[in-house]
């Protein structure tokens, strides 16, 4: 090969990442995301400010959680349908046993309650572990389909949580501080959505690095295949419904403060945020497709969207039909490019 | 010469609800032997095929392994034991690269405290896996590609590579030239060689009759769930073969029943 050649083929191997990286469903996203950025902080100037970003955040660190667990299922070729009603269960018998068993009331504050807040914490992600270990034994024992077994579990988490604080939220102290401790007019990261963001990056990286994340590839890619290669298939999904319960109830916790109560219904509807964050990301329902970084940035458009909407003067049920849209967008524009790649 | 017999199934037999995929079926396979397993479409070869590798448990019968009875509950304990299996379809997981498919179930860890959480060595895999494919001599693009961009036969590659880079007794190629181009299959048929001068005990499964004859020593004829024909291939004639598939030519039954 001569000189020119070589300098040729650097040139379209160069090209070929660049179409690649065009292509590639992250940078559709944060194309989206700057596009939205744009268009609101110019129907509205207040929207570019710390104050707007810190709202933002703080709706997403919820569903960010949730999401984080749901890519999880979703790429085992699952789906998790318990993780909102989980939210409503963890943060209500976490707050029941911290004002009934710690003695937190509303004249505690912040500081003096964290000994009890982690109490709550463990509490609260041990709920989740619970629901999740009941998702994947109805789906490994009973061979029941992940959309009705976590359904199943969905309505009787919702149940239980409203039997436990009788309807009413379980209030505790009022405003433990954690959500908003840093100015949120000059900063728009509280403590509790950094804590996230550690979360899903440690999260994230067992997903693509490990050996965890690869068998749940595997398993949603072809799970014949997984198995005849001498992984157990059932342990490895108990334990992606234990992980998605799991973060379900730090997202319990997370509203909890939040709410400064545990409400039965506060986590209502969430799971479907979290499935649209996912499917917005790139994943596949079919299992074995999705990125984390695509889920981050998914529940980011998500809350973008909604808060860029209400500060513009549109009414909020308007926001549902634009949330629809986006995932239908989101599933044409995969449909589109796994068709390219197929006839490429 | 073959040596002694290392895997043998004595009178398994397998249903599918109503249907009988495999009805009292025996065989033995002699290490250093390549053994053709033959029949017609549904004659029962696949499912003989999940048996011996642990994918599918027998409704009756038994399997011992170098004369030990062995029971699989599940395929990881056969590949253990070092029996490693093409199957007939579905064996790559489409979504993962040629490396994480030649690796699964056996991946290697970075050292340190981050191996001990999981954390993959994927680059040492994937030069490893290069290396195992070349042997093969199935050129497969580059180890880190996804395998659902590969052609029909690049997979079928990867995953005879697979089969034979991890096998040390026993390996079973359900139809391993499907989808191969002539010269593709001539290797296919170099790389059996290869693991019987090795030792293993191959067996083979295909249509394509030539190559049945051409590479087993022995070859086993199944017809509707039950073994009509095991006999050296130094027995058969194309015509013979192909009569004793399709039952035009009458098989003395082998169990005296
Ligand atoms: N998972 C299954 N469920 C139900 N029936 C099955 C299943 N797998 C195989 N069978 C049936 O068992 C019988 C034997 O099938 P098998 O796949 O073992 O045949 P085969 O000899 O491998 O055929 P081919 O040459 O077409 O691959 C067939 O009648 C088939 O329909
Ligand atoms: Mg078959």
């Amino acid at each position: 090969m001569t000189d020119s050649h070589l300098a040729q083929s650097a040139r379209s191997a160069r090209l070929q990442q660049l179409t690649q990286l065009a292509t590639n469903q992250s940078t559709i996203l944060v194309g989206v995301m700057i596009l939205l950025t744009i268009v609101f902080s110019s129907l509205e100037p207040k929207f570019l400010s710390a104050l707007t970003a810190n709202n933002i955040l703080t709706d997403w660190g919820s569903v960010a959680l949730i999401a984080v667990g749901q890519t999880f299922v979703i790429i085992s070729g699952g789906i998790d349908l318990s993780v909102g009603a989980t939210i409503g269960l963890s943060g209500v018998v976490s707050a029941w046993t911290m004002a009934n068993v710690l003695g937190v009331d509303q004249t505690i504050k912040g500081g003096e309650a964290s000994g009890a807040l982690l109490i709550g914490t463990l509490v609260s992600v041990a709920v989740g572990v619970l629901v999740g270990l009941t998702n994947a034994f109805l789906i490994n024992r009973f061979k029941i389909v992940p959309f009705i077994a976590t359904l199943s579990t969905m309505g009787a988490a919702l149940g239980f949580s409203v039997i436990i604080s009788k309807g009413a939220p379980i209030g505790s102290a009022s405003n433990f501080a954690l959500i908003s401790a840093i100015d949120p007019k000059v900063n728009p990261f509280s403590w509790a959505v950094i804590v996230v963001i550690i979360v899903v990056v440690i999260v994230g990286l067992f997903l693509h690095k490990s050996r965890f994340g690869l068998y749940t590839y595997a398993i949603g890619s072809n799970s014949f295949a997984a198995r005849a290669a001498g992984i157990n298939v059932e342990r490895h999904l108990t334990k992606v419904y234990v992980l998605s319960g799991a973060l379900a109830g730090l997202a319990g916790m997370y509203v909890y403060l939040r709410l400064g109560a545990g409400s039965p219904s506060s986590g209502t509807g969430r799971e479907l945020d979290a499935i649209a964050a996912v499917v917005i990301g790139g994943a596949s329902l079919m299992g074995g497709v999705g990125r984390m970084l695509g889920t981050v940035l998914g529940a980011l458009i998500l809350f973008t969207v909604q808060s860029g909407l209400i500060m513009i003067g549109v009414a909020p049920d308007w926001k549902k039909v634009v949330v629809a849209v986006l995932i239908a967008a989101a599933v044409a524009v995969q449909t589109l490019q796994s068709k390219n790649r197929r006839t490429a | 010469m073959s040596g002694d017999v290392i895997y043998e199934v004595k009178n398994v037999s397998k249903r599918y609800g109503s249907v009988v995929a495999l009805d009292g079926a025996s065989l033995k396979l002699h290490a250093g032997e390549v053994l053709g397993l033959v029949g017609d479409n549904g004659a029962g070869k696949s499912t003989l095929v999940k048996v011996l590798s642990g994918a599918h448990k027998p409704d009756g019968g038994q399997i011992f392994l170098d004369g030990v009875e062995q029971s699989w509950s599940s395929p990881r304990q056969a590949l253990d034991a070092g029996i490693e299996t093409l199957y007939q379809d579905s064996g790559l997981a489409p979504h993962l690269t040629v490396s994480q498919n030649v690796f699964l179930g056996r991946e290697k860890l970075v050292r340190g405290p981050l191996g001990a959480l999981g954390f993959l060595a994927s680059k040492a895999m994937e030069t490893e896996a290069h290396a195992d494919l070349e042997r093969v001599g199935i050129a497969v693009p580059s180890s880190s590609r996804s395998v659902s961009q590969l052609s029909g036969g690049q997979r079928q590659a990867v995953a005879i590579g697979r089969a034979v880079a991890w096998a040390r007794k026993v390996i079973i190629l359900d139809e391993p030239t499907n989808h191969l181009g002539a010269r593709q299959a001539g290797e296919v048929l170099h790389v059996i060689q290869a693991a019987k001068s090795k030792g293993l005990g191959v067996i083979f499964i295909s249509h394509t009759l030539p190559h049945v004859l051409e590479v087993t020593d022995r070859i086993v004829v199944l017809r509707l769930g039950k073994i009509v024909k095991d006999a050296p291939t130094a027995e058969f004639t194309s015509d013979s073969l192909i009569g004793t598939i399709t039952g035009s030519i009458q098989t003395i039954k082998l169990d005296g029943d």
